[in-house]
């Protein structure tokens, strides 16, 4: 048996199942001051009665990390950069920082030397300054460490029981201010999820729950839980993630599809594209921060079912004349007239077009009332305005998302001329506004309307079910002799020189393997696959005198084997 | 206009081509844009507010068509890498017509400068010739009528120059290393354009040497001050890299920058990315500073890790030479109303010169000789007889028709006579009019007799 529980913006849903089947949900609304309260309440209520023994597999998708951002609750953390020469600092958008001296170029050669007395002096500013956590990151130091392991060693030295976290452990991709960013929320978090992490261990093991526990990342992986420590900021969005993972469990594998999650003032767009999730392509929004977290690409739209409803007259002299235009959302007035609120909503017109049974008929009406009034329509009339309204901009930015994902930049011929142009197979709906609605999107994007049957618990479905992900990019330089795996920041020595591209491919399987078992998931390694990979030959004069070569495998989000499909 | 002034993104398209190489240790291989990938990757340029990344498309072959005239036709000549470097210019171009954009940069290669209107093969290391199509897409969906290309490379931009060698609205004024010590050879003062369009072209070649002070003087003393005489609609950035003091195939010592304060200064709204080899010393940083200042970010914080400002000096003998050479084409710019009136002043109804090109990386000899009617009412109309050989043996051959916009009907009539009478003569290979009044583009094949058109 496998549970899954999502901690959502409102509600935390939890199921249990065992096979392919749900064999029981439970629901307890989010208490976002102590999420492990209602964790572990909604954990309670689906363990009764049921045999803790035969839990094979506990995965949660949490709101911690995405809250403490929002909220501005994250740690105090003093940005250490060593940027080198290039862009000014002051242009990124990254907040304060402290910049020292020294430079290492994109081979890794150093190009500048740092400066010791320089780095005493920030550490005894950061120690003035109270701040007990540090985030050094130089450029192009996922191809060289040595500039941030000394900064750290020299940090750690003058500030004792200080935490340092260094940008080539945490991503080696290329671009700096990513990396800072997300060095600096790592340090800024992973205190808090620490704590957070043992008390769920803790809490699991009292209820004498002894299977492995595992995190969902924002990509719609799993990863155990004591392994997500060192990277907590992985596991923001694991929402949405997990309710992208829940429609693919629940709908036919391969096609291309729209996720619509439509709930109270929100809505969420995903792309499923030939049965693969789209990930944002250099990673993950948090806040005003880019940074290097892989994540599903989701957009986020501010229209829901309680969104209020507005008449905006054109001028003063037309008020009350009937010739109004219509405005729905993005803010909230209350819950839907129908449902006892005070404005006219999104669901006041669904109720009276008959589209769905929720709320008090009259009670829509007179809220359609209101509208028509405004518009000089019949309410009947008013409530098709709204709802195509809505639908509007829903299928908007759906066709936005498709012609993005089609402009996504390509580097190479062969991009460039296989991008084919896919269009949506079906719309799944999840969450509560979705089953009116998703019909009506469905058929405007002439796609099949889906609503599964666990539409409510696809978020848990979602984590019950999710696979590991991995991803691991290898570069190589085979005149420097050296190789360096970005993900950790791992080097290490190529002895051979005359390297092949297949030769490259065995070493980052290898790694990767390495790599799963540091992380407990060995078992999934088998299913890596190259993503990417590329030679280039360095020529000096007219000789080749190495290459360079990169190689991506990937784990991609996928589920378990055990579920067999609905 | 230039973009100075004007808010708005700098539109950037990043194309290093990354699976195309001339051959495998050809200094345009795989490998030239790499690191510059790296660089600008890693500085997070594309995210910055200020830049927004466009994706490349493929230009038709129509838009090669409107520039060259490709024997025997557009597909014998491009790849699909020529077609994507030539498209991405054309989607800036789009953009900034558009107003997405305030100014763009292509940073793509094939490079294209060295191509010239007909072509048979590649030259210095280019096949299309990526500026002239994106000025002739300009202008023809856009109907812009006055258009500067400044060309920064180190080379002579002998290409672009021919392409517009007869058109009085494109103003092409190319510096570079004199053609005495480097390719292509040419590129002189006395080179300036059509009887027609006298001065319109302008050549100012500088001493092997010439450091940031040299070039900024011609940009502050000639450059700039003929921009505001010409004002042209658009000021487009033949953007090579290769006076790069570290460059490997040139001998002069432009820094980062340099370059960067060039593009600020001269505030192009569009570049294109032309040649620079000094793949690992030059282009990660200069490609940078450029990006950053056509953006109006700072640019000082980019600098080559072995320059030290002051590093290079000019010899007073260099400064004269420099001085020199821009006080005589001042005078041609100067002179430009005169000079064309003498030229046309008893020169008939045509004009005829005949060349002999050389395509350095083909090895193809072509012998050409161009006749432009000299119109009272029009451009007039152009013809270009072609042969083209390769060791001992006739590569291809070629009867080529211009009908140039605005075209008056004596002209469309002759040039389309002159096309009907070369058609079946089996003495030359291909027929091929270009009719840009139109925009339509046939190419007939004497052996087959068979007509196709874009």
């Amino acid at each position: 048996m496998l549970i899954g529980i999502d901690v959502g913006g409102t509600t935390t849903d939890a199921v249990v199942v065992d096979g392919s089947k749900v064999v029981k949900t439970a629901y307890v609304p989010t208490d976002h001051d102590n999420l492990l309260k209602c964790l572990l309440g909604a954990l309670d209520e689906l363990v009764q009665g049921i045999d803790t023994r035969k839990i094979e597999r506990v995965v949660l998708s949490t709101t911690l990390i995405t809250n403490m951002i929002a909220e501005g609750k994250t740690d105090p953390v003093a940005l250490v950069l060593i940027p080198g020469p290039g862009t000014n600092p002051r242009d990124y958008a990254l907040g304060e920082s402290i910049i020292l001296d020294g430079a290492i170029d994109f081979r890794g050669k150093e190009i500048d030397r740092l400066k010791e007395s320089q780095i005493k002096e920030a550490a005894s500013r950061i120690k003035s300054q109270g701040l007990s956590r540090v985030a050094v990151v130089g450029k192009f130091c996922q191809r060289n460490h040595a500039h941030e392991l000394k900064v750290g060693e020299l940090m750690a030295a003058a500030l004792p029981g200080s935490k340092i976290e260094l940008g080539h452990r945490v991503s080696g991709q290329l671009n700096f201010p990513r990396r800072a960013a997300t060095t600096m929320l790592t340090a800024a978090t992973i205190d808090s999820y620490e704590i957070f992490a043992k008390d769920v261990a803790a809490a699991l093991r009292e209820r004498k729950i002894n299977s492995p526990v595992y995190i969902l990342k924002a990509d719609g992986g799993t990863l155990p839980l004591d392994k997500s420590v060192q990277m907590p900021v992985e596991t923001i969005f694991s929402g949405p993630a997990a309710s992208i993972m829940g429609v693919m469990a629940l709908t036919d594998p391969g096609q291309s599809s729209v996720v619509v999650d439509i709930g109270g003032t929100t809505t969420d767009l995903a792309l499923i594209l030939s049965g693969r999730p789209l990930l944002s392509a250099k990673g993950a929004r948090v806040g005003s921060l880019l940074t290097h977290v892989r994540a599903f690409a989701v957009k986020s739209i501010a229209i829901g079912g309680d969104s209020a409803v507005a008449v905006c007259s054109r001028n003063n002299a037309d008020e009350g004349r009937g010739c109004g235009s219509l405005a729905v959302g993005p803010h909230r007035d209350g819950p839907p007239l129908c449902m006892g609120g005070n404005g006219p909503t999104p669901t006041d017109a669904l109720r009276v077009l008959g589209l769905s049974q929720i709320g008090d008929a009259a009670k829509a009406e007179k809220a359609m009332q209101i509208v028509a009034d405004g518009l000089g329509c019949t309410a009947r009339e008013a409530a098709q305005k709204v709802v195509d309204g809505v639908v509007d901009k829903i299928v908007f930015e759906i066709n936005e998302m498709f012609r993005e994902w089609e402009q996504e930049p390509a580097y190479r011929i062969w991009e460039i001329m296989l991008r084919e142009s896919l269009s949506a197979q079906s719309v799944v709906g999840v969450g509560g506004g979705a089953p009116p609605l998703v019909p009506l999107v469905a058929a405007r994007l002439k796609a099949k309307a889906i609503v599964p049957q666990y539409a409510s618990v696809a978020n848990a479905i979602g984590a019950a079910v999710a696979r590991p992900t991995l991803t691991l990019n290898l570069h190589i330089d085979t005149e420097s002799k050296e190789y360096a795996v970005a993900e950790d920041g791992l080097t290490g020595r190529v002895t051979n020189q005359k390297m092949t591209a297949e030769d490259a491919e065995r070493l980052a399987r290898r790694l990767l393997a390495e790599r799963a078992a540091l992380l407990g998931i060995s078992e999934y390694a088998a299913e890596a696959e190259v993503t990417y990979s590329e030679v280039f030959n360095m020529i000096r004069g007219w000789s080749t005198v190495g290459r360079l070569m990169d190689v991506r495998m990937e784990i991609p989000a996928g589920l378990l084997p055990s579920w067999g499909r609905c | 206009m230039s973009s100075q002034g004007k808010s708005g993104k700098t539109g950037l398209i990043f194309f290093p081509a990354f699976d195309w190489a001339i051959s495998p240790t050809h200094p345009e291989r795989e490998e030239r844009l790499l690191y510059t990938r790296d660089q600008i990757f890693e500085e997070g340029l594309m995210d910055l507010p200020q830049i927004e990344e466009y994706k490349p498309r493929l230009a038709e072959k129509k838009d090669v068509a409107r520039a060259h005239f490709c024997v025997p036709d557009v597909e014998a000549q491009v790849t699909q890498a020529h077609l994507i470097a030539a498209g991405s210019t054309l989607t800036l171009a789009d953009a900034l017509e558009k107003g997405e954009i305030r100014n763009g940069f292509a940073l793509v290669r094939p490079p294209g400068h060295h191509s010239m209107r007909v072509v048979h093969g590649n030259r210095g290391f280019c096949n299309i010739n990526n500026m002239a199509i994106m000025v002739e897409y300009l202008r023809s969906k856009y109907g812009h009528k006055r258009i500067a290309v400044i060309d920064t490379d180190v080379h002579h931009g002998d290409g672009t120059q021919e392409i517009f060698w007869h058109d009085p609205d494109v103003l092409c004024l190319s510096f570079h290393q004199d053609g005495h010590t480097l390719y292509p050879g040419s590129g002189f003062v006395n080179e300036m354009g059509g009887p027609q369009a006298l001065a319109r072209t302008l050549n100012v070649p500088l001493p092997p040497g010439t450091t940031d002070e040299g070039i900024h003087y011609v940009l502050d003393n000639l450059i700039l001050p003929v921009l505001d005489d010409f004002k042209p609609d658009l000021i487009l950035n033949s953007a090579g890299q290769d006076n790069h003091y570290t460059d490997p195939l040139a001998n002069m010592r432009f820094s980062a920058n340099g370059y960067a304060r060039l593009n600020e200064k001269l505030a192009p709204d569009l570049c294109v990315l032309e040649g620079g080899y000094a793949v690992e010393t030059a282009l990660p940083y200069v490609n940078t500073g450029i990006i950053q200042a056509m953006a109006g970010l700072d640019y000082t914080h980019v600098k080559e890790p072995d320059y030290v400002p002051g590093r290079f000096e000019q010899s007073p003998a260099m400064v004269r030479e420099i001085e020199h050479t821009v006080s005589q084409v001042q005078k041609i710019w100067e002179q430009r109303d005169e000079l064309v009136a003498q030229a046309l002043d008893g020169a008939g109804d045509f004009y005829r010169r005949k060349r002999r090109i050389f395509y350095d990386t083909d090895m193809i000899n072509e012998n050409q000789e161009e006749v432009v009617r000299l119109c009272p009412d029009c451009a007039g109309y152009m013809t270009i007889t072609t042969s083209a050989q390769r060791g001992y043996g006739i590569l291809n051959s070629a009867f080529c028709v211009s009908i140039p916009r605005g075209a008056c009907s004596s002209c469309r009539d002759d040039a389309k006579e002159e096309y009907a009478e070369h058609l079946d003569d089996r003495r030359i290979g291909y027929v091929l009019m270009q009719d840009k009044d139109r925009d339509k583009f046939k190419f007939y094949n004497n052996m087959t007799r068979t007509e196709k058109g874009y």
